[in-house]
């Protein structure tokens, strides 16, 4: 990320700094806004956006006029050109005070970061500001029916129309692309081989004539992906990100980001309404001596607990190592597949342990709050499949940490 | 979590020492002797002369005080090799059971033989199938101990027993006798992993005979040797873990079957990365517990299970599977794969099992 030249604050300037943040955050953080978000009051911006609360939409707007929706970005685009240590500082002081995230935004997180790098000023001026300030929602199109896991598959033409390319084809599980204004796609530009240099980053308005989405209900009941087709859909040549047939790398840039974003995707949601333990003494009930009636389930959730808490210890090992600037390029590359797995491994323990209350989403003699955890148990099967299967996650990691030799898969 | 430099440099020496000193090849030349002996006492000198036996012992008893983390990354690097030597029996165990329970006359009386490698001791802790802290049956009555214990390490090489048992009074007490005392019968027993974990039948062990260890907190000491005991192992076997993984990863990289590298293949290539996974998980588990020695954690217990049942796991896991993995030879006695396995067997058997851990993280945490 391209950032103003960061000098090394003294002690006594960070402190100040401190200082002054938190006095902000106490002055402009609407105490409604200090409690544990749930997802319906989340903001994610964009033309069609609406505030739960007038406090939310407060709270949002300081943020924006601070450049605090995107701490670490430029000021003149819409940051605040905090460096990584103030950038630190701003976060434990929200977190201390329990501060809600202003804005959630898939612009923000991936888009953003990717453009910083490889788009040119207008492209930065124009986009990188609509973003923080919560003016535009983005999609992501870069899977489509033939091409998952095998992303460079990808078949969504756009061919050269002098001043505009002519988009035809059809992207899935771009998330919530029902309620996005823009999204950012990989189109095929070319037909060489191999099939990483035929491809290019367009970003198109979801508003042009041609395209149109349709959402694709899950077995959770929800529907947060959908799949857009783009019908001669006209982009102008302004859009295209990066050199033309040079949109790999924009790409893999992104994904980077879309990676880390996976593995703390557990801590973006809400708070469950109980945790595991109170979940299960509540459902099975526990003995004299305080230890739960079930005792495999007891065993299994021991494993479940001393895993998470591991895990959290690896993220701390990564975090010292990188501080002694010993860090260990193979541990990184490990955080998803296991973030995921165990994740989903609570699940089956909150299935298993609710029993009955565990078997519907939709009886409304079972509380909301436990109807919501069936339905994450369902949701977070995607949470192992989009980011990057586990297979493709253990593909990575045989070849980049043990080094183990190439196959005929050109994956 | 990470190594100080003096740590990492120490790691180094350590790891040299052992590959040229005590390869496997060692154990094996050893063990095929008459002897009864579990480990190479040159070997154990030429330890003592790196200074092992004071890595953490504090430097007002002329300790090096080098932390738990730098002792944990020495019990990796002898995991590696599968080193057998009193490095957990007389140094982490009765060093640590002593400076937790022994009054400062008795630290000062017995510490420095056993530092200096002029003596070497053992605990006589565990009782019974299975281990487990609080099922101690070895008393005292009427002026003598009685009892039977198991898995004594080294216990046939030691000069000096420190055994747990009731007192009298009814607490738990650490007494120190020699194993030549009478009363005292030491049954060696090479244990298939060609360590040593032999028991000890006391049959009215004369209580003038034996010291009691005098600090002023017996029975915290006592869990607290057993914790610290616990992280270090699970240390060591995390050094072994690592290093049979890696010689797997090396021979999918080597053999070739149907004209192509075993380890191109993605069935392979999944299972070893799986195995990766774990490894990187149970290590961040040990370390954390390590740390949380150096630290003085208030929930160095659990942080002591969690540790052990992980690595426990972790290593069955990997040790299994690299003996499938390198198919015929696996189960040949010339390679040493085999000795991974029957290592991480004893192992998970000393100090605890994953379902005692387990049962004892719940209990620690009220559930």
């Amino acid at each position: 990320m391209s950032q103003p030249e960061s000098h090394p604050l003294s002690k006594d300037a960070l402190a100040e700094f401190r200082a002054d943040i938190a006095s902000w955050l106490e002055a402009n953080c609407p105490l409604s806004q200090r409690q544990p978000i749930v997802r319906e009051e989340q903001i994610w911006g964009g033309r069609r956006r609406v505030f739960p609360s007038q406090d939310a939409q407060q709270w949002f707007e300081a943020c924006r006029d601070r450049g605090f929706t995107a701490p670490e970005w430029p000021v003149e685009y819409g940051g605040a050109g905090l460096n990584a240590e103030q950038a630190k500082v701003l976060k434990q002081e929200m977190s201390r005070l329990g501060c809600r995230p202003p804005l959630y935004c898939q612009g923000l997180w991936m888009l953003g970061p990717a453009l910083l790098v490889y788009g040119n000023e207008a492209q930065k001026r124009e986009h990188l500001t609509a973003i923080c300030r919560g003016e535009l929602r983005w999609a992501q199109g870069y899977s489509e029916p033939s091409a998952g896991s095998d992303l460079a598959n990808l078949k969504t033409k756009a061919e050269d129309c002098g001043d505009h390319f002519l988009v035809n084809g059809t992207k899935i599980w771009t998330t919530k692309a029902d309620e996005a204004d823009w999204i950012f796609c990989l189109v095929r530009t070319s037909d060489v081989t191999p099939k990483q240099a035929g491809i290019s980053f367009l970003l198109i308005d979801m508003a042009t004539e041609g395209v149109s989405t349709s959402p694709i209900p899950l077995i959770s009941g929800e529907s947060e992906f959908c799949q857009t087709f783009f019908d001669n859909v006209k982009v102008p040549k302004a859009n295209l990100v990066g050199e033309l047939n040079g949109g790999w790398a924009v790409a893999k840039e992104l994904l980077k980001h879309e990676r880390k974003m996976m593995s703390a995707f557990e801590g973006m949601l809400e708070k469950p309404v109980m945790e595991l333990l109170e979940l299960a003494d509540y459902a099975v009930g526990s003995d004299a001596q305080g230890q739960l009636n079930d005792a495999e389930l007891r065993s299994d959730m021991t494993r479940h607990l001393m895993r998470e808490t591991a895990l959290g210890q690896l993220g701390e090992r990564i975090y010292w190592q990188g501080k002694a600037q010993q860090a260990d390029p193979r541990l990184p590359l490990l955080m998803k597949y296991l973030g995921t797995s165990e994740a989903q491994a609570k699940d089956e323990l909150v299935l298993r342990a609710l029993g009955d209350e565990g078997l519907s989403m939709e009886d409304p003699n079972v509380s909301a709050g436990l109807r919501k955890m069936v339905k994450q148990w369902a949701f977070n099967k995607s949470l192992t499949i989009a980011g990057g299967t586990s297979e493709v996650q253990l593909n990575i990691i045989a070849k980049r940490a043990l080094g183990m030799p190439s196959g005929e898969s050109k994956s | 979590m990470i190594l100080n430099e003096e740590q990492a440099m120490l790691r180094e020496t350590v790891a040299q020492f052992f590959a040229e000193k005590a390869p496997i090849s060692q154990l094996r030349s050893l063990a095929g002797g008459s002897n009864q002996q579990g480990y190479d006492p040159q070997l154990w000198s030429e330890m003592v002369e790196l200074g092992l036996p004071g890595i953490t012992v504090p430097e007002v008893h002329d300790g090096l005080e080098f932390g738990w983390m730098g002792l944990g990354a020495i019990a990796q690097e002898a995991g590696r090799c599968l080193v057998a030597s009193p490095l957990l029996s007389s140094v982490v165990l009765a060093q640590n059971l002593l400076l937790n329970c022994g009054s400062d006359e008795q630290i000062a009386a017995y510490l420095p033989s056993l530092i200096s490698g002029e003596a070497t001791a053992t605990v006589a802790l565990e009782e019974g199938r299975f281990f487990s802290a609080d099922a101690i049956a070895t008393s005292e009555a009427s002026g003598a101990l009685k009892g039977h214990k198991t898995r004594v390490l080294d216990v046939g090489q030691c000069s000096h027993i420190f055994c747990v048992a009731e007192r009298a009074s009814g607490d738990r007490g650490v007494a120190m006798f020699a194993p030549s005392a009478e009363g005292v019968a030491i049954g060696s027993r090479r244990t298939m992993d060609l360590h040593s974990a032999g028991s000890i039948q006391l049959d009215g062990v004369s209580t003038a005979d034996v010291v009691w260890l005098a600090g002023d907190d017996v029975e915290g000491g006592i869990q607290r040797t057993i914790d610290q005991s616990t992280i270090v192992l699970a240390a060591e076997m995390m050094g072994s873990a690592r290093e049979v993984l890696e010689r797997t990863v090396a021979y999918l990289s080597e053999r070739e079957q149907f004209d192509v590298k075993l380890g191109t293949f993605q069935a392979l290539q999944h299972r070893c990365a799986h195995m990766y996974c774990e490894l990187e998980l149970a290590e961040s588990a040990v370390s954390a517990a390590l740390t949380g020695l150096d630290n003085d954690a208030p929930n160095v217990s659990v942080l002591a299970s969690s540790a052990k049942a992980l690595a426990n796991d972790c290593f069955t896991l990997i040790s299994s599977e690299a003996v499938q993995l390198h198919g015929g030879m696996g189960v040949t006695e010339e390679m040493d794969i085999g000795l991974f396995l029957k290592r991480s067997r004893v192992c998970n058997q000393l100090l605890g099992s994953s379902s005692y851990h387990r049962d004892r993280y719940a209990r620690l945490n009220g559930f």
